[in-house]
């Protein structure tokens, strides 16, 4: 029963990625997103330095990347100040960013539809209440909130190899779906509120069905389309704020070879000596941004033309 | 034909195609059409026939993936439609040609007063100065009977009702002296009762103009009491085409025959004979038969039919006709042409079911006593203040009903008349605020919530909108075996084994069970739905409109279905239509609803003929009867349904009563009158008086 769920959405998703194809935007954008992935997936095989800390390099070489003759060179993004191969950071740092964003957007999905199939399904005062919190959530900026929650956290003391230690460590990926989980929550509200009306919802109503399988089996799985889009739109602004943080240096800590920490580390009178040693990663950055973006876009006209 | 000089508006040869992902598919082909002026001509269609893009064509209003293939004409008067550009149209539309569309509430700018609304497009038309437009104005509403034409010109349009928009409408359009008007189901949304006022307004107003209107209707009873010539418009292609007296007494193509036989009539009775229906759907247009696009569906069919497409005939006397063969059919008909014809299930006889006194399926099956809801209204700020508890919304107010085992009760009123609240109540999708249910003399409770398994599983329902009465992610087989696995506690595979049998009694081949609700077409669902209702085996099954949103040629075999299975199972319903005719025909009771309560409750066959409460005198007088020769004295009442909020004193229909004796209806309530044998009327003037008053209307069943 589930597995036809299942082929029904992927048909679905079928029609998505053909419409993502017409698309040249789109297409390009997915394109590149699945480009960034397999760095983030095989990083450690691809970078010609496994090691992001490798400092045995000459400091300060410049780019040999040569795009006229296909040539990478020794160090195709040059080095940094203390020989560290820019080219190789770059790629390492895919890693950390897709895991962080990824795994917290999912999280906040999850978390986040759970929530709002069961405000919107149930109605009346649960859902009058677990709105105001929400709005009162939303009301502060995001970024400001991020600080706040991390500061507090990394400043508690946890024993070494203790769960809440190990929850400080992923601070960031669940400060990120703590932000977006309400966000998450509103959307999936909202078309549970449009579904939990069409007449088949009424017709496992009279057929006595727990309000479990009704949200579940009944609700869910059209409400699915718009979590994905929503999903997708919460992703590009994950890394965004993966990499904020990041910079502003409440992300990840030196020496890890994190975009917005690199682009943090080589501002100000670095950025004279090595311009490149900034540049790359926050080129990264605003690509991978863009491309999430672009996908979503395709992802969120596929959707609409389904329904 | 006339000549061509006298013609208002002649099509030939028009094709139009949509482009659907880079490839351009001729959504209506080789149409044609002639129009003088005074004339309204009518083109009927099922959903999906073409008839809304040859409305659009006719107006060069095609969206930007429509376009008309060139090699057609298109001549209104002396203007060649097809040479104009949007420019020249624009200054056509503006007082020459002018459109009716389906929903007039999102045709009229919502932030614009109607006053405005309606000068702006006369000033469009002639260079006139306010006052001359706003005395023309006033006339115009006048003409369209707008009660209070200053008031309505200074409200905005969410402030009318319905019926009083449309009429906005068409003043709109007919306010320039157009030459041509082209209607698009400007009745379709539109209680039975406001469709009659707006149908007799139409009618007319045209008398009196010069205006050629060409009419779209899926409604075979609207064409047969105001149009002069029918086209009949099948997948993109006409069907026929003959003066109304001709296309319903002698058709010559099947199809035509098909649907003119498979709308009931009012009086007639499942219990008399089956309805006709035409098998199968309408092809895809991106499949469009090499032969005759009906041949899948006709019950004439040669080898001929698919292999070559039968050309447009004109036929002697004027009418035009699509198929190989007319000739058969235009041989005089045998008495009742028609069963022969589309009977190709026979029926077996039903029996006529004494009705009151108890015979064996007389028992009662639910008993509804003093049943009540009323909404609670939000208390403005001015309330709160004031400390002012608003009065609610009395959606029902008072109802007592006894459904009887095996047997249908129908439910009839005008929209806003709460009876699919009363259904809603009893399935227990809404809550009671007063009252009681009894099912086979056990109280049933409040909400499903709160209702045992046992319950559940007798009563189901099934639902108007076929559209979205099945989830979209869940195929047919998984809809059918849920309630079977719930409620009748089957096995899995026992589930299975027995959801295919009962697709098979809902008529539906056994490959159905794995397709999807998109796959299937309106009818198919509902098909599918009035199986999953079955499911559980129950004793009751609440049908809400459920023929409503479906095609006449679909309707008719729908109807039959729930009337064969009723037999089977012996399951009662209660059937909610504001379709008279549909629910005189599956009937054994009727009750009629008016703001929350029952004004009349009677045998079906009775509550056809006098005396009637007046209430369901202007609804039997109201139907639109698919039979040109059938005029009745039509009881038109004012278009404005009492506020439920704000109930008439006294009997609650005194405010629209043709027959209000005096100031006690105003102040008293009517009492219930005993007409016969289970006849009620809830009345102040004595049944005699009524009787008498009534009886020179013409008896509905003889005009079956």
């Amino acid at each position: 029963m589930r597995a036809l769920t299942i082929s029904r959405l992927s048909v679905a998703f079928g029609r998505t990625a053909r419409t993502q194809l017409r698309h040249p935007q789109s297409a390009a954008g997915t394109l590149l997103v699945a480009f960034f992935l397999i760095l983030a997936l095989f990083g450690p095989q691809l970078a010609p330095h496994s090691n992001p800390n490798d400092q045995s390099h000459d400091v300060r070489v410049p780019p040999t990347l040569d795009p006229g003759a296909l040539q990478l060179g020794e160090h195709p993004f040059g080095t940094d100040r203390l020989g560290r191969d820019v080219y190789s950071r770059v790629i390492l740092g895919a890693g950390s960013i897709f895991r962080i964003a990824g795994l917290g957007t999912l999280l906040s999905v999850i978390l986040g539809s759970a929530l709002g199939l069961f405000m919107g399904y149930q109605g009346g005062w649960v859902d009058e209440l677990i709105g105001r919190v929400i709005d009162a959530l939303l009301a502060i900026p995001a970024l400001l909130l991020a600080l706040v929650l991390i500061g507090i956290i990394r400043n508690l003391d946890f024993a070494a190899g203790s769960w809440q230690a190990a929850l400080a460590d992923n601070v960031i990926l669940l400060v990120i779906s703590l932000l977006y989980i309400p966000i998450v929550a509103r959307v999936a509200r909202s078309t549970t509120l449009d579904i939990k009306t069409r007449e088949f919802v009424e017709a496992a109503q009279i057929r006595g069905e727990s309000q479990f399988y009704i949200i579940f089996r009944e609700i869910l799985p059209s409400v699915i389309p718009s979590l994905v889009v929503e999903a997708s739109l919460r992703f590009s602004y994950a890394i965004f704020l993966v990499a904020s943080l990041g910079f502003l240096g409440f992300g990840a800590r030196p020496p890890s070879p994190d975009w917005g920490l690199m682009v943090n580390e080589n501002r100000g009178g670095f950025y004279q000596l090595t311009p490149w040693a900034l540049e790359f990663p926050a080129l990264a950055i605003a690509i991978l941004v863009i491309a999430v973006n672009l996908m979503s876009d395709g992802i969120r006209r596929a959707v609409q033309k389904g329904s | 034909m006339n000549a061509t000089g006298q013609n208002l508006l002649e099509v030939d040869h028009l094709t139009i195609s949509y482009r659907v992902e880079d490839q351009w598919i001729p959504a209506v082909r080789d149409f044609r059409l002639q129009l003088q002026p005074r004339q309204i001509v009518g083109l009927v269609g099922e959903s999906g026939s073409g008839k809304s893009t040859v409305a659009l064509a006719l107006m060069h209003y095609l969206s930007s993936n429509g376009r008309v293939e060139s090699g057609g004409r298109l001549q209104f008067k002396d203007e060649d439609l097809l040479r104009k550009s949007n420019a020249e149209m624009r200054q056509l539309w503006a007082k020459r040609i002018k459109f009716v569309p389906q929903n007039a509430s999102a045709a009229l700018n919502p932030s614009i007063k109607i006053g405005r609304q309606v000068m702006e497009a006369l000033k469009a038309a002639d260079d006139i100065d306010g006052h001359e437009a706003y005395k023309r104005m006033m006339q115009m509403f006048h003409d369209v009977n707008l009660v209070d034409p200053e008031r309505v010109a200074e409200r905005y349009p969410h402030e009318l009702s319905g019926g009083m928009q449309q009429r906005v409408t068409i003043a709109m359009a007919l306010i320039s002296n157009p030459e041509l008007l082209i209607m698009d189901e400007p009745t379709t949304g539109l209680d039975v009762t406001t469709e009659a006022v707006i149908l007799d307004l139409v009618r007319g107003l045209i008398a009196e103009r010069d205006t050629g209107v060409v009419y779209i209707t899926h409604n075979l009873g609207v064409v047969a009491q105001l149009c002069e010539r029918v086209l009949v418009l099948y997948a993109g292609e006409i069907m026929e085409e003959a003066s109304v007296l001709d296309l319903f007494q002698q058709p010559r193509h099947p199809y035509t025959l098909g649907l003119v036989s498979s709308v009931p009539r009012p009086g007639q009775s499942k219990r008399a004979a089956q309805l006709q229906s035409i098998a199968g759907n309408p092809p895809s247009l991106t499949r469009i038969p090499g032969g005759c696009v009906f041949a899948e569906r006709c019950p004439l069919v040669i080898d001929l039919c698919r292999e070559r497409k039968p050309p447009l005939e004109s036929l002697e006397d004027g009418r035009l006709v699509r198929c190989h063969r007319w000739e058969e059919l235009s041989q005089p008909l045998p008495p009742t042409p028609t069963s022969h014809l589309y009977g190709e299930h026979p029926r077996h006889q039903m029996p006529t079911i004494e009705m009151v006194g108890g015979g064996a399926n007389g028992e009662t099956l639910m008993q509804v006593s003093d049943l009540t809801k009323h909404f609670p209204v939000e208390r403005n700020l001015r309330e709160i203040l004031g400390r002012i508890e608003p009065s609610p919304i009395r959606a029902v107010d008072g109802v007592d009903l006894q459904l009887r085992a095996g047997q249908t009760l129908g439910l009839v009123g005008e929209s806003g008349s709460g009876k699919t609240t009363l259904a809603r109540l009893i399935i227990g999708l809404e809550e009671r605020s007063g009252g009681s249910l009894q099912l086979l003399g056990l109280d049933v409770r409040n909400s499903v919530r709160e209702r045992s398994q046992d319950v559940l599983s007798k009563l189901q329902m099934v639902f108007q909108n076929p559209q979205n009465s099945l989830n979209p992610y869940l195929s047919v087989r998984q809809a059918i075996r849920r309630p079977l696995i719930k409620l009748r506690g089957l096995s899995a595979e026992a589930a299975d084994a027995e959801a295919l049998a009962l697709l098979a009694r809902v008529n539906l081949r056994a490959e159905y069970a794995e397709r999807y609700p998109d796959e299937l077409s309106g009818g198919e669902k509902q098909r599918v739905a009035i199986a999953r209702a079955f499911a559980s085996d129950p004793d009751l099954i609440i049908c809400d409109e459920p023929v409503s949103a479906l095609d006449v040629s679909v309707q008719s075999a729908v109807l039959n279905l729930l009337a064969a299975l009723q037999d089977d199972h012996g399951s009662a319903y209660l059937f909610i239509s504001h379709n008279l005719s549909v629910v005189g025909y599956l009937a054994d009771t009727i009750a009629v609803m008016y703001l929350g309560q029952l004004f009349e409750v009677g045998e079906a066959r009775e509550l056809f003929q006098p005396p009637y409460h007046p209430y369901t005198e202007a609804l039997v007088s109201a139907i639109p009867v698919p039979d040109p020769l059938h005029a009745t004295e039509r009881i038109l009442l004012s278009d404005d349904l009492p506020s439920a909020q704000n109930l008439p004193s006294g009997c609650r229909f005194h405010t629209r009563c043709p027959r209000k004796i005096g100031e006690i209806c105003e102040t008293d309530e009517p009492p219930w009158r005993q007409g016969g044998a289970g006849h009620l009327i809830r009345c102040h003037i004595p049944l005699e008086e009524l009787t008498a008053a009534q009886s020179d209307l013409i008896p509905l069943d003889e005009v079956v």
